[in-house]
């Protein structure tokens, strides 16, 4: 039988009183079926039709069905900024009901906040195409970060009913809607108002899906602000905890875990990547030319993929990477010329040259240098005899053990 | 809530198709400006559903000698008879002849 509008309301009422998380987002998705039994009964819905149900449950919740009917019927008619608006007074209306109860409410709340995000995109992305002026997704940023305050704020419900349980997701829900609109810089502000508060139970109790989204966010922040070390470590805690069947967001957080692995000294094996075969063509020709030390590869895999590298931002970090690679060749050569402790810079010269990098002594030199420097080769130069001389033993320590060196970047 | 909606349906492997381009690119599929990281199907999940699971409680990321194959941390070999290494070699033989001339 199909659902009418008092039957709706009954059920509303139903599952507030059962404190049903889950069955109240499911009464209030827009792709629900009983969305477009709505949509029949009411056909043509405006304010003035729909007032007479005003006062037919405490409020918001009359209101917050009748906004429910304008949702889906807008939907249906495929009226996106529309239904965008009156899914955002929905949320607004729901936020008053949110603060003054307890944790049971977030499963609707993270429902109605993905909801009107996904419909911000998609009235964005139509107005886009009619080359309209809209900026939906801005608004449900501003309304998703007004619910996690409503979340922060919770002092009276009992630790284990806490409206604070919902932090994270909302948090999550904020950071990827500040990437969407490429603003991450207003990401400062809402961290550190969680950062600020002291009693929210520690990340590791909450659940893993919250977790593995935060972290991919703070990991992606930290890497695009060039905080190496700190990018390594909450990206790595992303992909050990996420989900192995969640294939494309490992595939998404290994995109930059990768790059950031190889500049400590951690080759991915190949054993990963056969696991994603879209990053081993990215990344293969890199991590074979840091293996065998071939620059002239190297340097012909970073011109050709330039654009695509720097489209994701990865290019600046593979192209540091190339100080691996370069310290590959000087070991190559310093065992092909019967690894002596003392090595003209000429021989470190032609090992570049026959790289394809034409340069001059002077900055071979200067390239030993800074791998002596960034503790790749262990020794001193000699400059007036033109000369490196190499530690006897550990000449290449193994670029995993050097000391911080996320942070020599 | 229809294109972009489908981004919050978890598990969802849809490829962006293949564009014939002149100068090969990688097409790197999820990556595409256009996807974000997906909502999980689930919301929480054991160790034994992760990578963790191969660790047996070493360190995540620790490479090969810290038990984790996934990474590695040393790759160094001394086998210098890849083409490139023999034509280094010839290389350097040279360097080595015309400085041992100078000096």
């Amino acid at each position: 039988m199909p659902m009418d509008f008092s039957t709706y309301i009954i059920q509303l009422n139903d599952a507030i009183l059962a404190e049903n998380g889950p069955n109240l987002a499911y009464l209030l998705r827009p792709t629900s079926p009983h969305g477009k039994e709505l949509v029949k009964e009411f056909r043509n819905p405006t304010r003035a039709t729909m007032g007479r149900y005003e006062g037919c449950m405490q409020s918001p919740w009359d209101d917050i069905a009748i906004q429910y009917v304008f949702v889906c019927t807008h939907v249906a008619k495929k009226r996106y900024i529309e239904a965008f608006k009156e899914e955002s007074q929905l949320v607004s209306l729901f936020l008053r009901f949110f603060t003054e109860n307890r944790g049971w409410t977030l499963p609707a709340l993270f429902s109605i906040l993905r909801d009107l995000r996904d419909l911000a995109m998609d009235a964005d992305f139509h107005a886009k195409y009619n080359n309209q002026k809209s900026e939906c997704m801005e608004d449900s940023a501003r309304t998703i970060a007004k619910a996690f305050g409503h979340c922060m704020t919770d002092r009276t419900s009992p630790p284990d009913q806490s409206r604070k349980w919902g932090v994270y997701y909302v948090v999550g829900l904020v950071l990827k809607s500040y990437f969407r609109i490429k603003r991450i810089s207003l990401s400062k502000n809402i961290l550190r108002a969680l950062q600020a508060n002291t009693d929210i139970p520690p990340l590791s109790a909450f659940p893993r899906s919250h977790q593995v989204t935060y972290r991919y966010y703070i990991g992606m922040l930290s890497f695009l602000n060039e905080e190496f070390e700190k990018a390594e470590e909450e990206l790595t805690l992303a992909f050990y905890n996420c989900h192995i069947e969640a294939h494309s967001n490992q595939e998404r957080i290994l995109a930059y875990l990768i790059p950031l692995r190889i500049l400590k000294g951690h080759l991915p094996s190949a054993e990963l990547m056969k696991r994603f075969p879209v990053l081993d063509e990215i990344f293969a020709p890199f991590i074979t030319a840091i293996r065998t030390g071939d620059l002239k590869s190297f340097d012909q895999a970073l011109d050709k993929w330039e654009v695509r590298l720097l489209e994701l931002n990865l290019w600046f970090s593979l192209e540091k990477a190339r100080e691996l690679c370069i310290r590959g060749l000087f070991r190559k050569m310093w065992v092909a010329t019967g690894k002596g402790t003392r090595i003209p810079i000429s021989m470190f010269h032609t090992a570049l040259t026959v790289s394809g990098i034409d340069v001059v002594e002077d900055e071979a030199e200067c390239l030993v240098a800074n791998m002596i420097y960034k503790n790749f080769i262990r020794g001193y130069i000699s400059h007036e005899k033109q000369m490196v001389v190499l530690a006897a033993a550990n000449t290449f320590p193994r670029v995993a053990d050097r000391p911080s060196p996320l942070a020599m970047i | 809530m229809s294109s972009a909606a489908s981004n919050s349906k978890a598990a969802e492997s849809s490829k962006v198709p293949e564009q014939p381009q002149q100068e090969p690119q990688p097409h790197v599929g999820v990556l595409e400006e256009d996807d974000e990281f997906e909502e999980f199907a689930a919301a929480d999940w054991n160790d034994s559903e992760t990578d963790l699971a191969h660790l047996a409680g070493g360190a995540p990321g620790a490479a090969k000698s810290g038990g984790d194959k996934l990474w590695e941390d040393n790759w160094d070999d001394d086998d210098i008879e890849d083409e490139f290494s023999v034509q280094l070699r010839n290389e350097l033989a040279k360097t080595k002849e015309s400085t041992a001339m100078e000096s």
